[in-house]
């Protein structure tokens, strides 16, 4: 490299170096001014490459001094941007335009009916408890609601089940799940356990504590040796699931045509702990369900031997059960879809 | 049933306070409804003092008597034998009302005037006690009101009687139940010898001994028909009965007392003798109601030679009945089938005390001896001194009740117990008619009134209930262990219950019923499933849709106040199928309103059909091969009258139609009032989804390599479907094209009439590079092309 050359390139250098204010610009500005200097195509990049072309010697001459500028742009341009922000990031700290007490914007979020939410959950557990799922038609006939549960015709114990008939089909709406016990049993062959959950229909006048449409949850153990003792063993494990731990359980002798024997199954009172409430009718308990021993009958109807097979059902209206866990104080309003009332009910995150 | 207190303790001495009987009840099986405390059924009878008792000049028998009632003396007859100076008594003044409803008068006694009555406790209905006037405790003060000093003097419990259990509907039967549970013998009252017949029994027949198995009657001559005795007035008002006359009071004193249904006739209005047998067709009567019945050839009636006279079981007849002028009566006392009073029973709609009864099984035994009672209460009640009974005629065809053997084991096992057999003994030898031991096993002879006892299961029962069901062990089921599986159809309600709801849906329950008038309004007029009895117009029909439902619910939140609406049901819809029912699982669903109701929110936005359509495409994510098609020209479906003909599409799958979403029916919107609003409904079928199968999601590698994104907006026909545009720019297939998105839609200022402006985002790019500006470039020149030579879409610049 000659000298003249040597010359017009520190000349060179010191343009740059000279031109190198950065002080006054602003993003934008220093921005370009770095797409200028430093850019693929800048003048420092440009005067880094040209550096290439020279001997040695003059690499090891000039070399230095070239990196020396570039670094010098670089802080220049770093400097410069780093007062920009933090001087932006000052702003913008102060000059917020956000009211934080206006309220959220909610996306829309849908509810489970509070007796889904109920059903849901009591099949959980009679899952857990190595129960199975079973369903069956809600138009049934005559004989799987009522002659295979041992309810003749013409028999008193039909009273206790006003039931709706369909013109013109011989047909009815089931009055209860027991006939999916019927169903599973003629499909199926012990040992079993299933649960049957479901809408039912009663012919009886509405009001706060009727429903002419309704829902049960029944269950049904068969096996060989099973008996009262294991059905009170396993309802008094499952309403400690329902309702707490320290819930106790009573048995009280009633009837039920598909049952031998049969019982009502009492929860200590959930509100009063069993020491007497407006709910219970300071009983201390409240009636949950229907319970006993699968009549001997039934299970000729469906071809088992009762001297070989033994077995429990247990039923449970789905309402009543969230009455007492919601706190409705009317049946109708399960109905009503108000979203008023629809809105209440979310399943608990904790 | 009504239970009176005192009336059981005349049965049983229970030795228990009502209060207690009435929480011990529930312990046998007998819920008890409610408790009433009754006072007594008398007024105006107030304590007296006996100031003197002279003889009766015109009777022995009869004594004078002057009874203070501390402001006045009384001049009284009396007839009791144990009517002393100074003794405290009830005395019933001059208009004082006695059980039964008798008013007290001034009246000549052979020639002498009485005002008033001293009572015994008979008289008061008090008690059972006759013997003599009621001589007081001193302590009461003279003047005072007898019924407000008594108080309450007796409980009534309502008890709830299972259908299972007939022979508990009498005060007996009650305390024969209790009598086992509390280890206390009833009382039992000596049998009296009835004097042998002396006028002949009237004829009775039995044409089917199996519609009635034992008919018991006797036949009474120079009867006596008036007002029963206050004891027996007021026994039957306890329990809710209305006295008529003594011997309809008797009856239906023995019906409480032992649960037989019993039925005088007059015996002068009767045609020959009686026979039982069904009625023949056409054959009239009218009853005790009044009301004419036409009877069936299922009905069962007591006929006399001309005419039926009874209905048997139900009711009797109001030509023959007694009445007040009867001197004549033929008294029947009978057990019929269960099943023939219902059927008759229901066939006539006509139901009473004794059907509800004979229903339920009533006790053979207890025919012969309500005959016998009655028989004694009439020779007391309603006797002239010509009186003239017949002996029994008795048609006795019940079987004898068939033991059942069962071991201790059997019991044992049924119940998850140990009960020793002292113990099995000792609880079942009292409800028995007979227990022996025989072999290894008891052989139990169930008593006659016991119809309900037939199998080991049913000893069982009463070895539990009367042992205390608390005695049972809590054990957990030893059963095979077998793991629980759930139901394809349940697990698939449940996960399009979360997707709705995380897509901001409320779940509705409705009733599966629907009404003329609102099937109507939905336009579903013909094939419906008819209910036989509705309870009222609403539960005319089976719901053939769940969307009516939602409208419903629509309306009501509407008027309540609510702006945006997002509802869906899972349910049964119900068709008619030949004698069948198509019974199918439905999930429907509606929306309306503004699409956001917060304050941040760009106004005017509702949500609209793509919302619905949207929501649908997102519920289905992830099931194959479903298309959609517009609903005009689809197949017709149950819900279609409901949707929007031309605003609604079908969506199918390969194996059937799914279901439909769409605007509602302009016609179907007004009848809902909600013409103004923009509703969109879905309906899918279930059980049409709960039969496929769709494999798991399995990972699918992206581009490492940066995509390029291209902006096309161009004029095109309103008419040209978007579809169509997106199936031109997908042919043919193109790798590189990774996505078409819609940004942009437009018509009106700038746009010519009847051309859209659309803007359509297209997506690049390739698995293995990053593309080139160029190929991109030409990939987007060729599409263009496409769109102008196949819809003549004209780019925009």
């Amino acid at each position: 490299m000659s000298a003249a050359d040597l010359s017009e390139l520190g000349k060179k250098l010191d343009a740059l170096e000279s031109g190198l204010d950065t002080a006054q610009l602003d993003l934008n500005a220093l921005e370009a001014f770095r797409v200028q200097s430093l850019g693929r195509k800048g003048e420092v990049t440009e005067l880094l490459k040209s550096l290439k072309e020279l001997s040695l010697e003059d690499r090891r001459a000039v070399g230095p001094r070239v990196q020396a500028l570039k670094t010098k742009f670089e802080d220049s341009i770093a400097r410069r941007r780093a007062e920009l922000e933090t001087a932006a990031d000052a702003a913008s700290l102060q000059n917020i335009d956000l009211d934080l007490s206006l309220p959220a914007s909610a996306p829309p979020r849908g509810r489970l009916h509070p007796l889904t939410q109920t059903l849901q959950e009591i099949s959980r557990i009679l899952s857990l408890m190595g129960f199975s799922w079973a369903e069956g038609p809600l138009v049934e006939t005559e004989r799987h609601n009522f002659e295979a549960l041992n309810i003749p015709e013409h028999h008193a114990a039909r009273d206790l089940q006003d039931t709706f008939y369909l013109q013109d089909i011989p047909l009815l709406l089931r009055t209860h799940t027991s006939p999916v016990q019927i169903r599973t049993m003629e499909s199926q062959q012990p040992p079993l356990r299933v649960i049957c959950p479901g809408r039912v229909f009663r012919h009886e006048a509405v009001d706060a504590t009727h429903s002419a449409v309704f829902h049960q949850i029944e269950g049904l153990a068969v096996d060989k040796g099973i008996s009262f003792a294991d059905l009170k063993g396993t309802l008094e494990t499952f309403l400690k699931k329902v309702f707490g731990p320290r819930t106790k359980t009573r048995f009280l002798p009633s009837y039920y045509p598909f049952t031998e024997p049969s019982a009502d199954v009492y929860a200590s009172c959930i509100f009063c702990s069993g020491s007497g409430c407006p709910i219970c009718k300071q009983s201390g308990w409240i009636e949950i369900m229907g319970a006993g021993m699968v009549h001997p009958n039934v299970f000729k109807a469906v071809g088992y031997d009762p001297e070989l097979w033994s077995g429990f059902a247990f039923g449970m209206g789905v309402e009543r059960i969230a009455i007492l866990r919601l706190g409705v104080p009317d049946m109708r309003l399960f109905f009503s879809n108000d979203l008023r009332f629809l809105k209440q009910f979310d399943e608990n995150l904790v | 049933m009504r239970i009176s207190y005192n009336w059981l303790k005349e049965h049983l001495p229970l030795g228990i306070s009502a209060e207690e009987l009435a929480e011990r009840l529930p312990l046998l099986g007998f819920s008890v409804a409610a408790m009433e405390h009754q006072g007594p059924g008398f007024s105006g009878v107030i304590v007296g003092k006996v100031l003197s008792v002279d003889k009766h000049p015109n009777a022995d028998r009869l004594s004078l008597c002057v009874v203070d009632d501390g402001t006045q003396k009384h001049p009284v007859v009396c007839g009791a034998k144990n009517v002393a100076v100074g003794q405290t008594v009830p005395l019933a003044r001059v208009g004082a009302i006695l059980p039964g409803g008798f008013q007290l008068t001034k009246s000549k006694i052979r020639g002498v005037e009485s005002h008033g009555m001293i009572c015994s406790v008979r008289e008061l209905g008090l008690g059972e006690e006759a013997d003599g006037i009621w001589a007081m405790d001193t302590a009461l003060p003279v003047g005072s009101d007898l019924a407000k000093s008594l108080g309450q003097t007796d409980c009534v419990l309502d008890v709830e009687i299972t259908p299972n259990r007939p022979d508990c509907l009498s005060h007996l039967g009650l305390a024969r139940e209790l009598s086992a549970f509390l280890h206390i013998p009833l009382k039992t009252s000596p049998q009296k010898k009835l004097p042998e017949g002396t006028i002949p029994c009237l004829d009775v027949q039995v044409q089917d001994p199996k519609a009635c198995p034992r008919y018991v009657g006797r036949s009474f001559e120079g009867l006596r028909i008036a007002a029963s005795p206050g004891w027996l007035a007021a026994k039957l008002e306890a329990v809710g009965l209305r006295p008529i006359h003594n011997l309809v009071d008797i009856t239906n004193f023995l019906l409480m007392d032992l649960g037989q249904p019993m039925h005088a006739f007059d015996a002068d209005k009767l045609e020959g003798g009686l026979v039982v047998r069904f009625a023949r067709p056409g054959e009239k009567i009218i009853a005790l109601d009044d009301k004419q019945y036409t009877l069936t050839e299922r009905c069962l009636v007591i006929a006399d030679q001309k005419k039926p006279v009874a209905i048997a079981g139900v009711m009797g007849g109001r030509d023959t009945a007694v009445t007040q002028m009867t001197k004549r009566a033929f008294l029947e006392s009978a057990t019929f089938d269960p099943t023939v009073v219902r059927r008759t029973s229901q066939a006539l709609r006509l139901k009473s005390d004794s059907s509800y009864r004979f229903e339920r099984g009533t006790d053979p035994g207890a025919a012969q001896a309500a005959s016998q009672i009655a028989t004694e209460l009439i020779q007391r009640l309603c006797a002239t001194p010509d009186l003239k009974i017949s002996g029994t005629i008795d048609r006795d065809s019940v079987p004898a009740p068939k033991p059942i053997d069962v071991t201790s084991s059997r019991l044992n096992a049924i119940l998850g117990t140990s009960f020793s057999e002292a113990i099995v003994e000792s609880t079942l030898k009292p409800i028995s008619a007979q227990l022996e031991k025989s072999g290894p096993a008891w052989r139990f002879t169930p008593p006659s009134y016991r119809r309900d006892l037939a199998t080991p299961w049913d000893l069982a029962e009463e070895l539990a209930r009367l042992t205390g069901y608390d005695q049972i062990p809590y054990r957990e089921t030893p059963i095979v262990l077998k793991s629980s599986s759930d139901l394809p159809s349940q697990t698939l309600a449940d996960k399009v219950r979360g997707r709705l709801v995380s897509l901001g849906f409320s779940e509705a329950y409705n009733l599966d019923f629907i009404s003329d008038k609102l099937a109507a309004q939905a336009r579903l007029s013909c094939g419906l499933v008819r209910v036989k009895n509705p309870i009222s117009e609403d539960y005319a029909n089976m719901r053939p849709t769940l969307l009516t439902g939602l409208l419903q619910n629509a309306r009501l939140n509407l008027n309540n106040g609510a702006q945006t609406l997002r509802l869906f049901e899972l349910g049964k819809t119900y068709v008619p199928r030949a004698k069948e029912v198509a019974e199918t699982t439905r999930a429907a669903g509606l929306l309306l309103g503004p699409a956001a109701s917060h304050w941040k929110s760009s106004r005017g936005q509702r949500l609209d059909f793509y919302d619905a359509k949207g929501a649908v495409e997102e519920l289905l994510a992830g099931v194959a091969g479903i298309g959609f098609l517009p609903l005009s020209g689809a197949e017709p479906m149950g819900a279609d009258p409901l949707f929007h003909p031309v605003g609604a599409l079908r969506l199918r799958l390969p194996s059937g139609i799914l279901g439909t979403v769409g605007l509602l029916h302009p016609t179907v919107a007004r009848a809902w009032e909600m013409e103004r609003e923009e509703v969109c409904i879905f309906e899918l079928d279930l059980d049409l989804l709960a039969g496929l199968h769709a494999p798991a999601p399995r990972f699918a590698p992206f581009s490492v390599f940066p995509g390029s994104t291209r902006d096309i907006s161009f004029l095109v026909d309103t008419a040209t479907p978007y579809d169509s545009l997106a199936a031109t720019i997908r042919q043919p297939s193109d790798t590189q094209l990774k996505g078409i998105d819609l940004v942009d839609k437009f018509t009106g200022k700038g746009v010519p009439q009847g051309k859209q402006s659309l803007t359509i985002r297209l997506s690049f790019g390739r698995d293995d590079r990053t593309l080139q500006d160029a190929e991109v470039t030409a990939a987007v020149e060729t599409i263009l092309a496409k769109l102008s030579r196949k819809h003549g879409a004209v780019l925009r610049t």
